[in-house]
């Protein structure tokens, strides 16, 4: 169980504030609630709260540029409520610096899950070395990748792809960042390359390559990556 | 505005008219012979020569200057009354008067004949003044038409047929005034192409096909019927037929761009405001739905006793249920309004089948899906976000409607120049007789069915792969099976990467 933490939820609809908030106290964190954008900055300098739960479509403003401005001056995470079929809004919002994205409706459990990775990943870790997936165990050090105990041969493309992934444990990941990390800027704009490296990863280290567990695909968005 | 051009004179009066001014002149004289010298009676002949020349034309003037010399020499020198041998030096008058008769009838003829053109010129340009100013005022082509037509009829007496492009086709503006026959359209037609003036002779027709410029390509033809025109005035014009047809060019475009800018006006207030009810809609129904979930889930997760659980458990799914059809039903309205914009890419397909079964996850516990695709099954185009709603709803009914523990399967295979995507279950199958009515809107395979839906799920996965250009049917074939196909294209190359 994670220690409490005090979480700052921006959300204009009072009945899904209600639930959220029932579920995260019932995790033992605290819960600091806005109804608009405008009293969120000085709850964020005030109480310093370790995550940000923000709804996209707040009356009073673009939930983006909050984004963009708490990351002038904080590292705090923030996960992202929005609705289906708005994958420009996710993206955005990703691009702007949110971490993560739930769509509506989402189930308690899925909340909380997410929560739980974006505070685990807050506190400032050692970077780990060392990754073990289903079969497959990582050595960052000796850049060795094995399955079951054999050398899996990868590329250099899909080895630097299989880190980019790594460092993110749990996080999505859009294509602009990832097609960034792996190949710099040059192919930016080249969505089908990134699809087929990560259809490579997935034929050498998933069991089954069509129903993946740990590349999981945000659709429309880009990838997640699960331990 | 109708000119009537001037009657000239006929030879015969303006003969007559001559002989009449000779008599004239002659007669007053007559008993003042004595008292005038011959001289001075030749100057007054002569003054009736000019006076001639000036009215009646060349010919009544030689004749007036011959008669003249004839009555001058016969009434006034002496002997009177006889053409005597001496006379001969009267040939000096004869000459002079021919000579003034000829010099004043050819200038009085300049004059006129510049004088008239003046004033045609004069009455052209006010008609083309006119028209320009109509057209400058149309409001529509066919205003526009109308006034061209009237313009050519009145004041230059022949037929004129205004046609406008329309999808590379040329169509009269005014349907009861259009082209007689094929040669003339071919013609019309080819002077569009060309961008050139097209003549056609045709039997007695002549036409003259001008073509109507417009800044980015020929936007229309003007067709002129000369047949009642003779040809020195047609050769005389051509420079005010060609004004003609560049102020119709220009009013053709003006209508044009005015007509562009209402369409683009008119659509996008349509689609802003479409657009405004369809996020209000969605947003205004998904709010409470997720609020209702949450709260049912929060409920679920609680120590309740076993009824009340499972009661929270069944609000969980009725509110899952209904978000799906909100989604579906919204996706329909998108769709149908024709303001989905596809966002293709290229990529694998079995990655939208994983998304879509892990996306639909509690549902298909009960179906094992099973995922076929050949090696090396090649990069589709597709929009990721529709085609999963596609696949999410073909699994989705495939569970729904088969016994649980039934495998789902998904098979992909290429057909030709298709990519070919099956999902089918081995529950009962579509009822045989509605398999083509599936895809219909509203329409479900047993209306008295209890597993919920309202026919709204085949209906947009027709859509959707419909907008992508594919196609899609249902068959039964060790039971429900709906196949939907995708066009294969070219693929980007993908540069292969030189390993270490």
């Amino acid at each position: 169980m994670n220690e409490p933490a005090v979480i700052l939820l921006i959300e204009d609809e009072i009945q899904i504030r209600r639930f959220v908030r029932s579920a995260l106290e019932d995790e033992g964190h605290q819960v600091l609630e806005c109804g608009t954008l405008k009293p969120s900055m000085a709850h964020v300098h005030a109480a310093k709260p370790q995550l940000a739960i923000l709804d996209l479509g707040l009356p009073d403003g673009d939930g983006i540029d909050f984004i963009r401005e708490l990351h002038t001056h904080s590292e705090m995470p923030v996960l992202v409520l929005s609705a289906r079929s708005s994958e420009g809004d996710k993206i955005r919002a990703l691009d702007a610096g949110a971490d993560d994205y739930l769509t509506k409706p989402f189930s308690i459990g899925e909340l909380l899950a997410r929560v739980r990775a974006l505070l685990r990943r807050n506190k400032a870790a050692p970077a780990e070395l060392m990754f073990r997936f289903g079969e497959v165990a990582v050595d960052l050090v000796q850049r060795l990748v094995t399955r079951n105990g054999d050398v899996v041969h990868l590329t250099p493309i899909e080895y630097r792809l299989l880190c980019a992934m790594l460092a993110n444990v749990g996080k999505v990941m859009t294509y602009r960042h990832l097609l960034r990390a792996v190949w710099g800027n040059s192919h930016i704009e080249s969505n089908h390359y990134l699809r087929i490296y990560v259809s490579h990863l997935r034929q050498k280290l998933e069991n089954d390559p069509t129903q993946p567990k740990h590349f999981l695909t945000e659709t429309g968005v880009g990838y997640r990556f699960n331990i | 505005m109708t000119a009537i051009p001037p009657e000239p004179r006929s030879i015969n009066s303006s003969l007559i008219w001559a002989i009449a001014a000779c008599l004239l002149v002659t007669l007053p004289l007559l008993p003042l012979h004595n008292y005038l010298d011959p001289a001075n009676i030749a100057m007054l002949y002569l003054l009736a020569v000019t006076m001639v020349a000036v009215q009646a034309g060349k010919r009544a003037a030689i004749l007036a200057a011959c008669l003249n010399v004839v009555l001058l020499d016969f009434f006034f020198i002496q002997p009177r009354f006889s053409f005597a041998i001496g006379d001969v030096q009267y040939g000096v008058t004869l000459a002079v008067m021919l000579a003034v008769a000829l010099i004043i009838s050819k200038l009085t003829t300049g004059l006129q004949s510049q004088a008239t053109d003046a004033i045609e010129r004069e009455r052209q340009s006010r008609a083309l003044y006119e028209l320009a100013s109509k057209l400058a005022g149309a409001t529509s082509l066919e205003q526009m038409a109308a006034a061209t037509r009237n313009f050519l009829h009145r004041s230059q007496g022949c037929r004129g047929v205004l046609l406008v492009r329309r999808s590379d086709m040329l169509q009269p503006v005014e349907p009861e005034h259009h082209l007689d026959s094929e040669l003339q359209s071919a013609a019309a037609y080819t002077a569009m192409q060309l961008a050139q003036v097209r003549n056609l002779l045709e039997g007695n027709q002549y036409w003259m096909f001008l073509p109507l410029h417009g800044s980015t390509y020929v936007r229309g033809v003007l067709a002129i019927d000369f047949s009642a025109t003779p040809q020195a005035t047609i050769n005389a014009r051509q420079a005010l037929y060609a004004a003609v047809a560049s102020l119709a060019a220009i009013a053709v475009e003006r209508l044009h761009f005015v007509e562009v800018a209402q369409r683009v006006q008119l659509q996008m207030t349509d689609e802003r405001l479409r657009s405004a009810i369809l996020a209000a809609l969605s947003h205004d129904i998904r709010t409470p739905l997720t609020a209702i979930y949450g709260m049912a889930d929060t409920l679920a997760l609680m120590q309740l006793p076993q009824p009340a659980r499972d009661s929270a458990e069944a609000m969980r799914e009725q509110a899952l249920w209904l978000n799906s059809m909100v989604e579906n039903l919204l996706d329909m309205a998108k769709l149908n309004a024709g303001s989905i914009r596809l966002n293709q890419e290229w990529q694998p397909v079995e990655e939208v089948i994983g998304a879509s079964i892990k996306l639909l996850g509690a549902a298909l516990e009960h179906h094992p899906v099973k995922v076929m695709l050949p090696p090396d099954f090649p990069l589709l185009k597709f929009d990721a976000v529709l085609m999963e709603r596609v696949l999410c709803n073909l699994l989705e009914n495939a569970a729904k409607y088969s016994p649980p523990d039934i495998p789902v399967s998904v098979n992909a295979q290429l057909a030709g120049d298709k990519a070919k995507i099956s999902v089918c279950d081995s529950g009962p199958g579509f009822p045989p007789d509605k398999l083509d009515k599936v895809f219909e809107l509203f329409e479900r395979g047993d209306t008295e069915s209890s597993v919920p839906g309202v026919g709204l799920g085949l209906a947009i996965c027709r859509s959707i792969v419909e907008a992508h250009g594919g196609k899609i049917h249902a068959s039964n074939r060790d039971g429900a099976c709906v196949t939907f196909t995708l066009p294969l294209d070219t693929p980007p190359v993908i540069e292969t990467e030189d390993d270490e």
